[in-house]
């Protein structure tokens, strides 16, 4: 398992690579940049706009902006007498802004050796702001799949069990229904009906709103889980219980099936011992896909809920064309989705005996 | 096991539950509450004040740090310090030399630091030791705005005689002088580093240890909120700081702010969407304050040749040869067009009829605003009769203007432009669309499009559109100065604010001499800002649409809210929250 393990590993980072190059190409390609809309203000001199260009690094050919995010840039234009003038360059021009001064020695590693960049926003080194942000994001979409495969698997199984039964039929309508719901829409009506008209549960945010004390532990705030995770874990639900009665479906015309009813087994051990045992096989293929399924639906649901996750951070730094992030998001997601499907092929391999490492 | 698995899905299940009875918000023990404020803006950046260039970043320091020179809220201009109305700025007064170009000002001895350590002038020499190294590209400050790389405007120097005195030079006599000054806030040198260059990773920049503000930094959650504990020391708090301190919530999605500030979860509003405030007016005990605002959307035409850009003025000051646009470099089309459309009613369906006229270039709130001034009449009858008078006639009946002896258009070209403005800004969106409906009616075809906003403000800047619909949000307290937006000289291809390349020798002159003028009188230049708007109005660069109004509004647990235009948290220290 370990050299499968290891084999897979390594045959993902040349897809890694390829993930990375393709989205920075996309994004800096789109059109616009972040400079404009840094310097939107009457008040700034085109001297100045220039200058946050050539600080950004902006207007190098993307190869160069994407070698730079990779490589860093501390061999691209370094200070070799320690003056603490850069004095010599490669790639890069010494003087990129043309005003006669050379720029200053490029401090930037990559992300090859840990330096995930800076936020041309906030001005903050990336990797400091993603961890702020991924607790939000695991704690909302652990609950999320917990809840998608506590509810949406044995729905599943009950409505195979009971096929063509009025629990069958509404689940299937329901189903149908929550994976046919925008999430922002549902969002938004359930803040209304809880938080609006009823005033049960908060409408937003983690934590409530304290003056000192850091973010106190779960249990005390519950409440603030409680919409975000519904919204979030419904098109789990939905596909969960879909897939879980086709397969349990799947599972109950087998021979071992027949053969358990037949030895005079009561009808709730051949259902869930002998068949649902068997029909959760394939779900763990689902595992993979569920987490970047997660992450995509975190984007919406953290932004409609004041979510402090990465999915919302994504959003926003992709508005303001924040390379940095954006690529530290997508490294991440990249990163989540590989994972994924990896540790599914492995799970798959490991519940199910007729599967073998090769 | 089965039994662990029972029993766990059972708790998680009754945990939930219970949760549904816990109160959304924890009620906070205090005598003066807490002032929690909704707010879309984001996360604050930095809360180091020489570094902090986005309207959050700066929204908090405003709260932490003391401003260098006090600001009148009830007429939105600086003055000598005067608290309660005019407080929290360490200068209590000035004197300006005869050449108007060095001002001397005296700083209050009252004021201190969180720490103790007083204010002094050090610590502005501090701030002006960062933006000057800003201005080489060493601190990440917005600030350097006031240093000219040509040093024929702006500030020259910064000297501190003595810890009470800062004298500032000037490069020349201008009546902007005092805003330019406003950017030497007091920065706690004695706990930032020494080196200027290390400013923009100080670990100051998002835990400030020492303030000297109405409010002190308390923690930062990011994503979710800043909070900020009251000073007990503040200087200009009579009776000392009310509230027990202030909570900015960042929330992302306008619908649900307004939510939450209805159902109590935040007590405080800044702008909310106009399609709510009915509703918050009408909100029981809610108490609301509408003002003229500082934002204002515009028509802005490209006046030269959008398919050879080029920047207003060559190396040595002189005049380049843009061309002329084919439809718009013909100023009787341009005053055609904004007779054609109808501004009022794109006020009531774009803002809910929140918003205000606008005459020319300068806001309705602004000392300067030329209130006599008429608004462009909507006359789409007499704006069909000017354009078919400049060569723009439909002999074709198919509903579109073509020209016949326009201006600057080959004979035969359909009237029909494209206009841009930016994608998911429903206000803008609403404008565009109207206006497209108006010109058809005078045999104009728009094609409308709304695309990205950088993108938007790519091909802003490149000069390669036909119009767009923009707007800006002016300063505080307002200058009315145009050097930026409306002179050759910001006309800069790929990088300046006068992108629809106007060029008016008058209004440049008038807008040197309102700038420069002996004295700064406030009156005598508003004269001259009256010029100006009056030439604006006839040529017409922009067509302006209207200033959109502000809204402040505060629950009814709120005591103290008092607001003056663009100004909601002058007297924060007076404020506090009633808890139940």
């Amino acid at each position: 398992m370990l050299k499968y393990t290891l084999r897979r590993l390594i045959q993902s980072i040349p897809t890694f690579f390829g993930i990375t190059i393709f989205s920075y190409l996309l994004m800096t390609a789109a059109p616009g940049g972040p400079v404009a809309a840094l310097t939107f203000d009457p008040r700034t001199t085109p001297q100045q706009r220039e200058r946050v260009a050539a600080q950004l690094g902006v207007n190098d050919p993307w190869p160069i902006q994407y070698l730079r995010w990779l490589a860093g840039d501390d061999w691209m234009r370094w200070d070799s007498d320690g003056d603490g003038v850069a004095d010599s360059s490669f790639l890069l021009p010494l003087d990129a802004n043309g005003d006669g001064e050379p720029e200053p020695p490029g401090m930037r590693r990559g992300i090859i050796r840990g330096d995930f960049g800076r936020s041309f926003f906030y001005r903050r080194d990336v990797m400091g702001m993603i961890g702020e942000r991924v607790a939000a994001t695991l704690e909302l979409g652990a609950s999320a799949l917990f809840f998608g495969v506590a509810i949406g698997v044995p729905v599943g199984i009950l409505a195979a069990v009971r096929k063509g039964g009025w629990f069958d039929n509404v689940t299937r309508v329901m189903a149908v229904c929550f994976n046919a719901i925008p999430i922002f829409w549902l969002g938004l009506i359930l803040i209304l009906i809880f938080g609006s008209w009823m005033g049960v549960l908060p409408m937003g945010g983690r934590t409530p709103p304290a003056l000192t004390g850091g973010i106190p532990p779960i249990y005390e705030r519950l409440q603030y889980l409680i919409l975000p995770t519904f919204v979030l874990s419904t098109g789990a639900i939905a596909i969960y219980s879909r897939y879980m009665r086709a397969s349990m479906l799947d599972v109950m015309s087998q021979d071992y099936m027949r053969t358990a009813t037949s030895k005079g087994l009561a009808s709730r051990i051949v259902w869930f011992k002998h068949g649902a045992r068997n029909a959760l096989i394939p779900l763990a293929t689902f595992l993979g896909p569920a987490i970047t399924g997660l992450l995509a639906g975190a984007a919406i649901t953290e932004t409609i809920f004041s979510w402090p996750g990465l999915g919302r951070f994504g959003v926003e730094a992709v508005k303001s064309l924040d390379y940095p992030v954006v690529m530290a998001v997508v490294i991440i997601g990249a990163i989540a989705t590989m994972l994924g499907y990896i540790l599914s092929d492995i799970f798959y391999a490991v519940i199910d005996p007729r599967i073998r490492f090769d | 096991m089965k039994a662990l698995v029972r029993y766990l899905v059972l708790g998680a299940l009754l945990v939930m539950v219970g949760a549904l009875a816990v109160a959304p918000l924890a009620a906070q023990d205090g005598d003066g509450g807490i002032i929690i404020e909704g707010n879309l803006g984001g996360d604050p950046a930095t809360f180091n004040p020489i570094i902090a260039s986005d309207t959050a970043s700066r929204r908090i320091t405003a709260f932490i740090y003391p401003g260098f020179v006090a600001v009148d809220p009830s007429q939105a201009v600086i003055v000598p310090s005067d608290p309660p109305l005019a407080g929290g700025a360490i200068v209590q007064d000035w004197e300006i030399s005869e050449d108007g170009t060095v001002y001397t000002f005296n700083l209050r001895s009252d004021m201190s630091w969180s720490d103790g350590t007083p204010i002094t002038a050090g610590d502005v020499i501090y701030t002006w030791t960062a933006i000057q190294a800003g201005a080489e590209g060493i601190v990440d400050t917005p600030l350097s705005f006031v240093i000219d790389p040509t040093g024929e405007t702006g500030i020259l120097s910064v000297e501190a005689p003595d810890d009470n005195t800062v004298v500032v030079t000037f490069a020349s006599a201008e009546c902007t002088a005092l805003g330019n000054a406003g950017v030497l806030y007091p920065a706690p040198a004695h706990v930032l580093p020494e080196d200027v260059a290390d400013l923009n990773d100080a670990e100051f920049n998002l835990s400030p240890s020492v303030g000297g503000g109405v409010f002190l930094f308390s923690e930062f959650r990011p994503g979710e909120q800043v909070s900020l504990l009251a000073n007990e020391d503040y200087a200009d708090a009579a009776n000392g700081v009310q509230s027990e301190g202030f909570i900015y919530r960042n929330v992302p999605d306008q619908t649900v702010m307004v939510e939450q500030f209805l159902a109590g979860e935040t007590n405080v509003i800044d702008g909310p969407d106009v399609s709510r405030r009915t509703d918050i007016r009408a909100a029981e005990g809610v108490q609301a304050y509408d003002y003229p605002g500082n934002s204002w959307d515009y028509l802005a035409l490209n006046l030269a040749d959008p398919g050879n850009p080029q920047n207003g003025l060559d190396e040595s000051g002189q005049p380049i040869d843009q061309g002329n646009h084919p439809i718009f470099g013909d100023v009787a089309v341009r005053q055609a067009l904004a007779q054609a459309i109808d501004v009022d009613s794109i006020i009531s369906a774009a803002v809910f009829g929140e918003g205000e006229r606008m005459t020319s270039f300068i806001i309705p709130a602004s000392w300067a605003y030329a209130s006599e001034l008429p608004t462009i009449v909507f006359d789409p009858e007499a704006a069909s009769a000017a354009l078919e008078a400049a060569g723009w006639i439909d002999e074709d009946g198919d509903g579109v203007r073509e020209a016949h002896g326009a201006m600057f258009a080959e004979d035969g070209a359909p009237f029909t432009f494209t206009l841009y403005t930016n994608e998911g800004n429903t206000r803008r969106e609403a404008i565009g669309t109207l206006v497209q409906d108006q010109l058809a009616q005078v045999g104009v075809q728009v094609d409308f499009q709304t695309i990205d906003f950088n993108t938007l403000l790519d091909i802003m800047d490149s000069q390669t559109f036909d119009s767009l619909i923009l707007g800006w949000r002016n300063g505080y307290p307002d200058d009315p100065d145009a050097t930026q937006l409306f002179t050759p000289a910001s006309d800069v291809v790929g990088a300046g604010s006068n992108f629809t390349s106007y060029s008016n020798p008058e209004f440049v002159a008038l807008n040197n001499q309102a700038k420069a003028l002996p004295g700064c009188d406030p009156a005598e230049r508003a004269e001259l800002y009256g010029q100006m708007q009056e030439i604006f109005q006839q040529d017409l660069p922009y067509i302006p649409m209207f200033a959109i109004n502000g809204m402040y509004a505060a629950g009814g647990a709120v005591e103290g809210f008092g607001p003056y235009p663009s100004q909601l948290y002058w007297n924060v220290d007076t404020w506090s929250v009633a808890t139940p």
